[in-house]
């Protein structure tokens, strides 16, 4: 781990222009379209699993509802797109922003709230948005869901295999590391941080916590909206089912596994879970038992995921270093 | 008016249900101090005891909310030792993401074991109807819903004595309100917060036989949706104000049933939620005046 530190800062251009070379590769070497798919799964979910760690792994609050922002972009750009035949490309930010201004609809009545106060209004908010899209019939297509979503065009182009959608999430993806990792690095992304580590500490030096907090949410909703977006076309078909609390815990079990508040644990998190889940399909509902214990061992065993510092937060850092100062006392 | 009378009647049996999830909820989290994800696998858990003892002794109602009683108070032994036990002093999300997980697991152990079919319970309790004529209004009351009703009653009765007679409940109310004295009290904490989640799970699988029985049917992936109810009826409560939950699931209760009178059926969660967000929008601390726990 430390050497490939290492050798990363010191040829970080050779590094990127390698992954630039292999992801460009890619979809021409692997000629299965299902493997494919599965990679775009995969990159699709790190999208979302990172949108909901800016959330949960940088500003430490506890959201339950990111299927909620994932569900808004969807619908978004599944009614857009079918019913008045507006461009992909000028839905995908459209589907963003709403989901954002959802986010800070969301994210008013938990200012006052922490913890599972916070979970619980996030958790309901998802299923009352689910709940909505399941019964606005004119727009949603109701019960049904939406078939048939008119795949993206690019020059003419009519962008419907796998191959196409590799490049649409890589950019999406790429995009979306880049940004954030400059957003993290700035006031804003510093102040999140300040917030997860201690509030009250990061108020008393004049961090504005609830606009900090609202931004957050605003954020995280954000490409959350646009992942979802760019999911409707890719499936092509989608209904309220696809987006309950379970499909939320799902990502939250990505996140955690790759590990909160690091930037590449939710892309290690949503491979590990997508194989898993996509390899282990003959098992049937086995695979979910499997699933289920991992998460449990992961909590038990490695509790900041498997790219996260020990001495994180998120690990119970803050316990473990107080415990050894007194213990250091003592001695 | 009539249709929303019975509206009323169907939401305060429905509500007194939704109590019994809550007080078994505020129990949990009162006592072992972190919340649970797991409580709809419980009641789940609890409908399936009562389920099978029904198909092997027949309409034996005391018998199953035994059953119903013993296979949450067991399920609660495992989901404390799991999930509660070594976390006391980890962050929160840290046991709450382990309750997620236990909960993956008995949904889908459950659906492997019992089967993915939803199974009728019916004729449990007569079919019979009451008709109440106040002036020109009638009123239908079944006796199923009285039976419910009267059966909550007794139950949150006997644990109300329970907290404040007993050894065992004064000295789970003492490590509900704190940990640190009640352990310089002699109180042996991790016991009595195991005992504290036993119990709470007990009252979640009664609380499951009631919504069998009430919605004649079972199924394995019958607790997601109530346990959001469970969860949103204490948190209007406080969290873990036993009367205050009650008063939560109630009001939860009666809101949905008359908010789908003057709209559609399938809004019903859209009311539950949306008063609980109005409700923390304006008191975040519940229907309780002091400032409730921080969980």
């Amino acid at each position: 781990m430390e050497k490939a530190k290492d050798f990363y800062e010191k040829h970080k251009l050779i590094v990127y222009l390698i992954l630039f070379a292999v992801s460009l590769v890619v979809p021409f070497v692997i000629e299965q379209a299902l493997i494919l798919r599965y990679i775009c799964t995969i990159m699709m979910y790190a999208t979302l699993a990172g949108s909901l760690n800016v959330i949960n792994g940088y500003s430490g609050q506890t959201c339950l509802g990111q299927a909620g922002f994932f569900c808004i972009g969807a619908y978004t750009c599944a009614a857009l797109t079918k019913n008045f035949g507006v461009s992909f490309w000028i839905v995908l930010p459209l589907a963003g922003i709403l989901a954002a201004l959802v986010g800070l609809l969301v994210s008013l009545p938990t200012l006052k709230l922490s913890g599972i106060y916070l979970s619980i209004v996030t958790l309901g908010a998802s299923e009352i948005i689910r709940i909505i899209a399941q019964t606005w019939t004119p727009v949603t297509g109701g019960a049904l869901g939406i078939k048939q979503i008119p795949y993206p065009n690019l020059f003419g182009l009519e962008l419907f295999r796998p191959k196409y959608y590799y490049f649409i999430f890589l950019i999406i993806g790429v995009l979306f590391l880049f940004i954030t990792s400059r957003v993290l690095r700035s006031r804003v992304g510093r102040a999140w941080m300040a917030i997860r580590e201690d509030q009250v500490a990061a108020k008393s030096l004049g961090v504005e916590t609830s606009r900090c907090k609202c931004t957050n949410f605003m954020y995280g909703a954000f490409w959350a909206g646009i992942i979802g977006a760019a999911y409707a076309p890719f499936v092509n078909y989608i209904e309220s089912s696809q987006f309950t609390t379970d499909t939320g815990f799902n990502v939250l079990a990505m996140v955690v596994i790759g590990g909160q508040g690091t930037l590449l644990g939710p892309i290690i998190g949503s491979a590990i879970v997508t194989i898993l889940t996509e390899t282990l399909r003959f098992l049937e509902n086995w695979r979910y038992v499997i699933y289920a214990i991992i998460i449990i061992l992961m909590m038990w065993v490695r509790p900041q995921g498997l790219l996260g510092a020990s001495d994180s937060i998120l690990a119970g850092g803050k316990i473990r270093r107080k415990e050894k100062e007194q213990g250091g006392k003592k001695a | 008016m009539e249709y929303f009378l019975n509206q009323l009647v169907n939401g305060l049996c429905q509500g007194a249900i939704y109590a019994l999830m809550a007080i078994g909820y505020s129990v949990i989290v009162g006592v072992v101090g972190m919340v649970t994800f797991t409580y709809g696998e419980i009641m789940m858990i609890g409908a399936f005891s009562a389920y099978y003892i029904f198909q092997a002794f027949g309409n034996n109602l005391p018998l199953a909310i035994l059953a119903a009683f013993t296979g949450s108070f067991v399920i609660g032994i495992i989901v404390y030792k799991l999930c509660y036990e070594k976390f006391f002093n980890a962050p929160r999300h840290i046991s709450l993401l382990c309750t997620i997980g236990i909960s993956m697991l008995i949904k889908n152990l459950a659906q492997i074991v019992f089967g993915p079919e939803t199974k009728p319970v019916l004729d449990i309790i007569e079919n019979r109807t009451f008709t109440i004529m106040l002036g020109s209004v009638r009123l239908d009351i079944k006796l199923l819903q009285i039976v419910v009703i009267l059966l909550v009653i007794v139950l949150a009765g006997t644990l109300t004595l329970f907290f404040n007679k007993t050894k065992w409940g004064i000295a789970l109310r003492a490590v509900s309100q704190n940990k640190d004295a009640a352990y310089l009290m002699g109180i042996n904490v991790k016991r009595t917060a195991l005992i504290g989640n036993c119990i709470g799970s007990g009252l979640g699988g009664v609380a499951g036989i009631l919504l069998s029985i009430y919605y004649y049917s079972v199924s394995a992936t019958m607790g997601g949706a109530y346990s959001m109810k469970a969860f949103a009826a204490s948190v209007l409560g406080g969290l873990v104000d036993i009367r205050f939950s009650a008063l939560g699931g109630l009001c939860i209760g009666i809101i949905e049933n008359l908010g789908i009178a003057v709209s559609a059926a399938t809004f019903r969660d859209v009311f539950a939620f949306g008063f609980l967000i109005l409700v923390l929008l304006i008191r975040p601390q519940g229907f309780v005046s002091k400032k409730g726990v921080r969980v």
